[in-house]
């Protein structure tokens, strides 16, 4: 049994070491031709360069604001479709079925430029109830920043197919693990919240980790959105300068080392995990 | 407070077109060790899940330590944590230590505080035999050390009842011994036990009575002189001699 574990390690040990060299030598050569094209070359790509830097800000910030409401939402939608309530259970399901049934470009679209209609809809029936009334002006008077909006829309998207990674990571965990915690007269969320999400976790890092990246990929989209993002600003660029090639090899070089570095911080996060559970 | 601590009475259970348990009734009093055999599929481990109410019986009534077993909340974690179940892979949390799977329910549960949690947790590992094992991990300990672990995590609770579900068969024949003493060891200090086991050594050496089960209904119970010696139906009788080689 030790031999068996030992292998185990060892050998995707040596396996992973390979693919994390060549994983940084990318990295460092993306970045490598960004710093020496603006370099050699200041005009127009450093312009450009130092141009593009809010919009990475923004696209980072993006990214990271709507992942942590992502890992929220995966997390209750997750526990949503494993629940024995059928009407928790249903609901949990109608959200994933039906956010995985539309394109992200069109759900964002429809909360940018259909969602303030159905609000406005909404807030004058209710204003005729004179007991809703205030919330019916509320609902008239709220506009939802683009960063709001871009935010809302990413997080409702990516947390249903969150959701889906969390429930097959915790029915992943076998099922003694529950009735032992529970034998042991732990409610069912201390038994969630000790036993079975911190090894769930462990099985799900990776493809959270892929998420993330493909996340900070798909936050172009929120450029029909007039968030600021890498994305608009290279076509606020090219439309003042005209300079179509230079700004989109500026802006893809830019995606291609965000997305190639922060593949890179997951791998070593999932070899530390790896090693951890022994 | 009389002296008997399970009273179970008309149970009914099925999975199904599957009956599991067909109108089972027994009583266990304090401190004694009953032992059920039967055949696979008699229903045994049914039973003792239902004893801390990992299965929903259909009917009947369970009575645990004058805690009737009702379906609600409160109740069932009341008897869950007067109750220590052992299972036949042990389910250990692969993410722990040995140390850290005896302090977690305890300090979640009992609300110990930590230094008081692994003392116990400590004396326990002492107690089965493997102290030195504390910080290993499961993986890291033979099928028998880990379902030691296993019992001193149960025992951490302070049961008053100790539930075995097969607790050797997934055990390796040189490691079912080391197992089998702890087991006799809690006998002999007067804990209540309910087993499924085959293990005949441990059987004739601990059991105060022996409960013969097939197809979910309890067809004998007695002594083990009188189950292993004398039994008065058919269907033990063969059961037996399949057994006892």
């Amino acid at each position: 049994m030790a031999a068996e574990a030992e292998r185990a390690i060892a050998f995707p040990t040596r396996k992973l070491r390979i693919t994390f060299e060549v994983g940084w030598v990318l990295v460092v050569l993306s970045l490598f031709t960004i710093l020496t094209l603006s370099q050699l070359k200041p005009q127009p790509f450093g312009r450009i360069l130092r141009f593009l830097l809010d919009g990475v800000m923004v696209t980072m910030g993006l990214t990271v604001v709507s992942f942590a409401f992502i890992l929220f939402i995966g997390l209750i939608g997750g526990l949503g479709r494993l629940s024995k309530i059928p009407l928790i259970y249903g609901i949990a399901t109608l959200y994933v079925e039906i956010i995985r049934g539309i394109p992200l470009m069109v759900q964002l679209l429809y909360i940018w430029f259909a969602l303030p209609q159905l609000m406005d809809i909404i807030g004058f029936k209710l204003k005729t109830i004179s007991a809703f009334a205030g919330i019916g002006q509320w609902l008239i008077d709220l506009k939802l920043s683009p960063f709001a909006a871009a935010v809302m829309g990413l997080s409702i998207c990516y947390g249903a197919y969150m959701s889906e990674i969390f429930r097959a990571g915790i029915e992943s965990i076998p099922k003694g693990q529950m009735e032992a915690a529970r034998s042991l007269g732990m409610s069912y969320f201390q038994a969630m919240r000790y036993v079975i999400l911190p090894q769930a976790f462990r099985v799900i890092l990776p493809p959270i980790g892929n998420e993330f990246v493909a996340l900070l990929k798909d936050s172009s989209l929120v450029s029909v959105l007039a968030v600021s993002d890498l994305t608009r600003r290279g076509r606020e660029y090219m439309a003042r300068t005209f300079e179509s090639l230079e700004t989109w090899t500026m802006v893809a070089l830019i995606y291609l080392f965000l997305t190639l570095f922060f593949s890179r911080l997951v791998r070593i996060m999932e070899r530390r995990v790896e090693f951890e559970v022994k | 407070m009389s002296d008997e601590i399970i009273r179970i009475e008309h149970l009914y259970k099925r999975f199904g077109h599957v009956v599991a348990l067909d109108d089972v009734s027994l009583s266990v009093k304090r401190g004694e060790v009953v032992v059920i055999i039967g055949p696979s599929g008699a229903g045994k481990s049914t039973l003792l899940r239902c004893i801390n109410h990992l299965e929903k019986p259909d009917r009947g009534t369970i009575i645990v330590d004058g805690i009737p077993l009702t379906h609600e909340k409160a109740n069932i974690n009341k008897i869950r944590a007067e109750v220590g179940m052992v299972f036949q892979q042990f389910n250990l949390f692969p993410h722990l230590t040995a140390l850290e799977n005896i302090t977690l329910a305890q300090i979640v549960v009992r609300k110990r505080s930590r230094q008081e949690a692994e003392r116990i947790a400590m004396e326990l590992l002492e107690k089965v035999g493997i102290p030195d094992k504390a910080h290993a991990y499961p993986a890291q300990l033979s099928g028998g050390q880990q379902q030691r672990v296993a019992i001193a995590r149960a025992l951490a609770m302070q049961p008053k009842i100790m539930l075995f579900d097969e607790p050797t068969s997934a055990l390796d024949p040189e490691m079912i011994k080391e197992v089998l003493d702890v087991m006799l060891q809690l006998a002999r200090e007067g804990m209540t036990m309910v087993v499924v086991s085959h293990e005949m050594g441990f059987v004739k050496a601990a059991a105060d009575r022996i409960i013969f089960m097939d197809a979910g209904k309890i067809v004998e119970e007695g002594t083990v002189e009188q189950i292993f010696n004398n039994p008065r139906e058919e269907r033990t009788k063969a059961f037996l001699s399949k057994i006892l080689i």
